[in-house]
């Protein structure tokens, strides 16, 4: 059995994947081949992506962060809160993609003070932003549904504007894509992640500043949770504390699908944006052909469960062809 | 001697919160302070207690199901249509519990056979079941369900309601169901160890997806206690509350690798986390304090209780080694100890193993 050198690779499975789909929802909907809607059509989850890629990083560790949906909306309130109070709508971003950075942060000293499973702590401090973001736009008087807008038309611009005829999220994050796997491919600080992963243990015994590297994945996760929280602000012009609540998910399943091992220890960047991009794709194509949202993401939750289920099969397959190889071989001598 | 207590019976931990949240109250206002606040609270907190109960099984045997939410509006919005096709009340009950079981079995078996990693799994179902909601329901709520069905939740003999009667029962069924039945200490067995646990003889791979299954079960029959409550049924039912029932089991001392836990307190857990919103309303804070709060004590709890395990585990270890680190103190036993110097290398080496 000889596969193809691109089958060989996960990202490059994914790539054909991604190229398929588009192909054939273009076939069913020439429109969905325009490139202005291919591009434009990423506005609509590039946010799931972004904070996808530092997810991954957190992911590769062995850890998880369950608190980036709650990041995101409490970034989007600290923006608002203070623009409502008179600050400058620059500051008060930076305020905002501040604010997401302390709560990773304080996500990894948790974990670390604790040695409580990640799992449970961000369950717990995402409990904990997203009541923040709650009780901020409460005390500042927005009611859940209307969030606080607007905002300065620079900032609502800044969604729609374009960087070399690419619109500005979109090519943000390529720009980080290609950031995060220098970061994690090509720096002793990314070869950290993936031993921390594979085993804390002999990380420790290494000499590898553990601690320090869960900080600064955590802290780049929270960031551009924050990051992505201030995107849907500004394409929506409003800011809502409860924005993130459904990108988690999504999120993890980007992280998973690109081939990350939810155990730690490997996966890559270029997995996680791909299949950010098929996933979201699959979500914009549906509704193209008139599928409805809801229906839609059931099928890119249908999507998951199969790849990951034959990704174990194939798995499972090939030790049992290994095994009866061995076994063959142990009967001809 | 009361962080030992507390140590073996986290439990208490969650109880004393609760009692604290309850002085709280009483100092607030002392006419808060009686048996129909506990019982409201008990009515409002029905739901999380039949998701914490499942989330204990599964969790015990080292899995994860957050696709529970989805599971809960699934079986709301079958039993809701088949009831509104004029199918009987037992019988649209019974058949929205089935797709419960089986939408609980098929995560176990992606989980326990295909070796798909439990959160996943249930990730990906999660998305799955929501979207069969909005299939079946068609993208509207679901009204008029007939009022015997409602009557299930109104308060009845001894200011319970039929189900809240069940839910207890419920209860004590699980928590020593979970704690005396060999079925019940195999899952936990498997959570502990799954590899022992096969060569003990348990069918590792087959507790699991009946525990999934259970809990699938459970989820569903949380789904029918919404209908009832509310009356009507959004197709968001059920949404958010598979991470109010995991943070219920693990407030209460299930643990997330498996092996340990209780059905009492998980239910604690839960019967917490409800208390909060209810004593908020009592309080007369804004709902929007909820989660905040909720999401503080839940940490400090777990950072306090790993931070007293971790001393514990410690000491114990100390004591255990205290011989072959100081001699003289063991005195007579020196030379024991000396002889079974490469047997402590040996169990250091093994745990680094871990």
């Amino acid at each position: 059995m000889k596969l193809h050198p691109v089958l060989k690779r996960w990202e490059g499975v994914l790539a054909l994947l991604l190229v398929a789909e588009i192909l054939l929802f273009g076939a069913l909907n020439p429109v969905f081949l325009q490139p202005s809607m291919l591009l434009y059509a990423t506005s609509d989850f590039i946010h799931v992506g972004i904070t996808a890629l530092a997810l991954t990083l957190v992911i590769i560790t062995g850890g998880i962060d369950l608190s980036v949906g709650s990041v995101m909306g409490l970034s989007a309130i600290t923006l608002g809160i203070l623009w409502v109070g008179g600050v400058d709508i620059w500051l008060a971003a930076v305020a905002a993609l501040a604010v997401g950075t302390l709560g990773g942060v304080f996500n990894a000293v948790a974990i670390h003070l604790s040695k409580v499973n990640p799992l449970v702590i961000t369950l717990g401090t995402g409990f904990l932003y997203g009541g923040a973001a709650l009780v901020l736009s409460g005390l500042a008087g927005a009611t859940g549904y209307e969030g606080i807008s607007n905002f300065d038309p620079a900032f609502v611009n800044l969604a729609n504007l374009e960087v070399v005829g690419l619109p500005l999220p979109f090519a943000l994050f390529l720009a980080l894509t290609v950031g995060f796997m220098a970061l994690l491919h090509r720096t002793r600080f990314g070869r950290y992640v993936y031993l921390i992963g594979q085993n804390p243990r002999a990380a420790a015994y290494a000499g590898t500043p553990v601690f320090r590297t869960l900080v600064v994945a955590y802290a780049l996760t929270g960031l551009l949770a924050a990051l992505s929280g201030l995107i849907l602000a500004s394409y929506f012009g409003s800011a809502r504390s409860d924005f993130g609540s459904t990108a988690l998910m999504p999120a993890i399943t980007a992280v998973v699908l690109g081939g990350t091992s939810i155990y730690g220890g490997s996966g890559t960047i270029l997995g996680t944006a791909l299949a950010a991009l098929l996933v979201g794709y699959l979500q914009t194509g549906l509704q193209l052909v008139g599928v409805s949202s809801h229906v839609s993401s059931a099928l890119s939750g249908g999507l998951l469960v199969i790849v990951v289920a034959l990704r174990s099969l194939s798995e499972m397959g090939r030790v049992w062809l290994q095994h009866r190889r061995v076994l063959r071989n142990v009967a001809a001598e | 001697m009361i962080i030992r207590f507390l140590q073996r019976h986290r439990e208490a931990s969650v109880a004393l919160i609760i009692v604290v949240l309850f002085a709280i109250l009483g100092l607030v206002d002392r006419s808060y302070l009686s048996f129909d606040t506990v019982l409201l609270v008990y009515g409002n907190s029905l739901i999380l207690f039949v998701l914490a109960i499942g989330a204990t099984m599964v969790m015990a045997t080292h899995g994860l199901d957050v696709s529970v939410g989805s599971i809960m509006g699934l079986a709301a919005v079958v039993a809701g249509l088949l009831m509104n096709a004029g199918w009987g009340i037992p019988l649209s009950i019974g058949v929205a519990l089935l797709v419960g079981l089986l939408c609980g079995l098929f995560n176990g078996v992606l989980v326990s056979w295909l070796k798909v990693s439990a959160i996943v799994a249930t990730l990906g179902t999660l998305g799955l079941y929501r979207g069969l909601v909005h299939l079946l329901s068609g993208g509207s709520w679901i009204e008029g369900l007939p009022e015997d069905f409602k009557a299930l939740t109104k308060a009845g003999s001894l200011g319970l309601s039929p189900v809240a009667w069940l839910v207890l029962v419920l209860l004590v069924v699980a928590h020593f169901g979970l704690r005396y039945t060999a079925f019940g200490r195999s899952m936990f067995a498997v959570g502990d160890n799954r590899e022992g646990a096969r060569l003990i003889g348990i069918r590792v791979n087959e507790v699991q997806i009946v525990a999934f299954g259970l809990n699938g079960l459970l989820a569903a029959l949380a789904g029918v206690i919404f209908a009832s409550q509310i009356g009507f049924i959004p197709n968001t039912a059920g949404t958010g509350m598979e991470m109010r029932a995991i943070a219920s089991s693990v407030l209460g001392g299930v643990s997330l690798l498996g092996g340990t836990g209780t059905v009492l307190g998980a239910a604690l857990g839960a019967y917490f986390m409800t208390s909060i919103d209810s004593i908020l309303v009592l309080l007369r804070l804004e709902a929007y304090w909820n989660d905040i709060i909720a999401g503080a004590i839940l940490l400090v709890v777990l950072i306090t209780d790993g931070k007293i395990r971790e001393a514990v585990d410690r000491l114990l270890r100390y004591q255990k080694y205290r011989k072959f680190i100081d001699p003289q103190a063991a005195g007579p036993q020196a030379d024991a100890a000396k002889a079974a110097r490469p047997l402590k290398t040996a169990l250091e080496t093994s745990e680094a193993r871990k």
